[in-house]
């Protein structure tokens, strides 16, 4: 292929990516206001546009005007660094993941696959980028010198790294079983027999355990010690505003995001569904309509069960999945080794 | 109708031959754009390295210098990258910037650790062997390099797999299975070493038994004859604490 058709379809695919992303945060926003509501009996944000349709982009308009507040004793340069690290990395994560299949253009010979980058190791890269986030959030807590800003960060810090463990050792059975790095491979070898190649059918352990994990390490409810309101007025976030209260709500959204994305890619199939060798372009729906169910998942979770207390989440994390999620790679080799033949 | 066929026929001759120049002269200036862009990330990410490692150490704030030890990290991963050594880039990125800093950066925010005062410097004798370390270092990597460019051909390029997951792990449990468990034991050590020492020099012994509301003091704090004599001194309060080294002025104690 002529290799400036290459970079421009590139270019085409990253914006594509980008902005879908974007209102997928913030429709997720939206929906998480909608469905919360519906849960506790309320109606939720239906005014603006029809059923509330537009406000994500009101809400978006009235934090960027308000003032860009800089507490006077911070760290202004870690100050600002925090927001950056953290809606970075969590934007990073996206580009290795496939949206679709490969699919041929119209009335031309090019067939691009969807996805950003090839990358062998996109696996520990998603897990690397994620891994950097930490960052953010434990700055942004202690440049704010304020003590609930601390406590949040330090609690975040604590947490994600407690999680990571489980949640890197959760995905090994995935790569033992398939036996790559590459997320496409790993999409492509469980397409076929009507979803029975799925690796949830495989790794039913490893895939609870991962979910658990995952919300663990996106700071969401019941996990969300680092901005538990009732003790620590917003966390690691309290002295923040405008924009950069919002790079860090954004981040948390694309976060939940990427790590749907994750589950989707790895245990779900990523595109594979009915109808997705005949039309490819399905693929992209499949994939969507997977991490919808997972950002559903999310808001149900937050409208249903009350916060850990934080030892019962760090013992819940190093004393139980942490076993259970080394019980699934030994189950899971053994079994392989029997039955390598 | 001939006329037409003609035409047609000359127009796709122009066209297939305006295909191929297209095509050869993209080609052309992509692979320069390649090695331009490959040129100039080398730059970026080495400059942002070296930037960052200087600035790690001349930093007076802790926390400052651990941030500027991630840039380093970092920009190490994206070199390691370059190299066609996607593995060893995640793994510096998960392991070091990931795991280790977040760590360093956890007790630098637990002790909140102030900006470092400049103080007469102790140590002065080790300012000239420091300058003489760095001006070996320094000829080695001249000698290196020198070294390298004299000679001319190139390194294969397709037999590279230095970098990927599947050598990494074939020679982690084949050829280098006895090493790579003599380190893992000796990670195991360092772990229950670090334990054990946190556990013997601390203030409280392990068979001390802690009443709720006292206090407990190692005797070295109280009697500064018996240094290094840990054994534990209870208190029952923060005034008998003090009295009992020494700072409460008034009341002199007769432990003394």
């Amino acid at each position: 292929m002529n290799p400036y058709i290459h970079s421009a379809l590139l270019l085409v695919g990253i914006t594509v990516a980008f902005l879908t992303i974007m209102l997928l945060c913030a429709f997720a926003v939206l929906a998480e206001r909608r469905v919360l509501a519906f849960i506790q009996g309320r109606v939720g944000p239906n005014r603006v546009g029809y059923g509330g349709i537009l406000q994500p982009f009101a809400d978006f308009l009235k934090t960027m005007l308000k003032e860009d507040l800089v507490p006077d004793q911070s760290t202004r340069f870690v100050f600002m660094l925090a927001p950056i690290i953290a809606i970075v990395t969590a934007i990073m994560a996206i580009a290795v993941y496939p949206f679709g299949p490969t699919i041929t253009i119209p009335f031309t010979d090019i067939s691009i696959p969807l996805r950003i980058a090839q990358f062998d190791v996109a696996l520990l890269y998603v897990l690397g980028v994620t891994s950097v986030g930490v960052y953010g959030l434990a700055l942004a807590g202690w440049s704010s010198n304020n003590k609930y800003s601390l406590m949040g960060g330090l609690r975040s810090s604590a947490q994600m790294i407690s999680y990571e463990l489980a949640l890197g050792l959760s995905l090994i059975g995935v790569i033992l079983i398939s036996g790559t790095l590459d997320l496409y491979q790993i999409v492509e070898q469980q397409s076929g027999w009507y979803g029975m190649q799925w690796n949830i059918l495989y790794q039913p352990l490893g895939f609870i355990i991962y979910l658990i994990s995952a919300i663990a390490e996106t700071n969401r409810v019941p996990f969300d010690l680092p901005e538990a309101e009732t003790e620590l007025v917003a966390g690691f976030h309290t002295e923040y505003s405008s924009i950069k209260f919002l790079l860090f709500f954004n981040a948390e959204y694309i976060n939940m995001i990427t790590v749907s994305m994750l589950a989707t890619t790895l245990f779900l199939g990523g595109w594979n569904g009915p109808g997705v060798a005949t039309f490819p372009l399905l693929g992209v729906f499949y994939f969507f309509a997977k991490i919808l169910f997972f950002l559903f998942l999310y808001i149900w979770l937050r409208g249903t069960l009350p916060r850990f207390r934080f030892d019962q989440l760090m013992n819940f994390g190093w004393k139980f999945l942490m076993p259970v999620a080394i019980l699934n790679i030994i189950l899971t080799s053994t079994i392989m080794f029997l039955t390598m033949d | 109708m001939g006329s037409w066929s003609l035409v047609s026929a000359h127009w796709s001759v122009l066209i297939g031959h305006w295909r191929l120049v297209i095509s050869r002269w993209s080609r052309l200036t992509s692979d320069f754009c390649l090695l331009l862009m490959l040129g100039l990330l080398f730059i970026i990410f080495g400059g942002f390295a070296i930037g960052c490692a200087i600035s790690m150490v001349v930093q007076r704030n802790p926390l400052y210098s651990a941030i500027s030890l991630i840039g380093v990290f970092v920009s190490l991963a994206c070199l390691y990258v370059m190299l066609a050594a996607p593995f060893i880039a995640a793994v510096q990125v998960i392991v070091y910037a990931g795991a280790i800093m977040v760590l360093v950066i956890f007790v630098i925010m637990l002790l909140n650790v102030e900006e470092e005062e400049p103080r007469p410097q102790k140590l002065r004798f080790l300012v000239p062997v420091a300058v003489l370390l760095a001006a070996i270092l320094i000829a080695e990597a001249a000698f290196i390099l020198s070294s390298v460019q004299m000679s001319q051909d190139d390194p294969p390029v397709s037999s590279s797999s230095v970098g990927l997951t599947s050598s990494i792990g074939t020679g982690m449990f084949t050829k280098y299975l006895l090493p790579f468990e003599i380190t893992s034991v000796l990670l195991l050590m360092a772990i229950v070493g670090a334990m054990s020492l946190a556990r013997r020099s601390g203030l409280v012994g392990p068979e001390t038994r802690v009443v709720p509301g006292s206090q407990v003091l190692p005797f070295s704090l109280v009697n500064p004859e018996r240094i290094g004599d840990l054994s534990p001194v209870e208190t029952d309060s923060t005034a008998e604490a003090a009295r009992l080294m020494g700072l409460d002025q008034s009341t002199p104690s007769e432990e003394k």
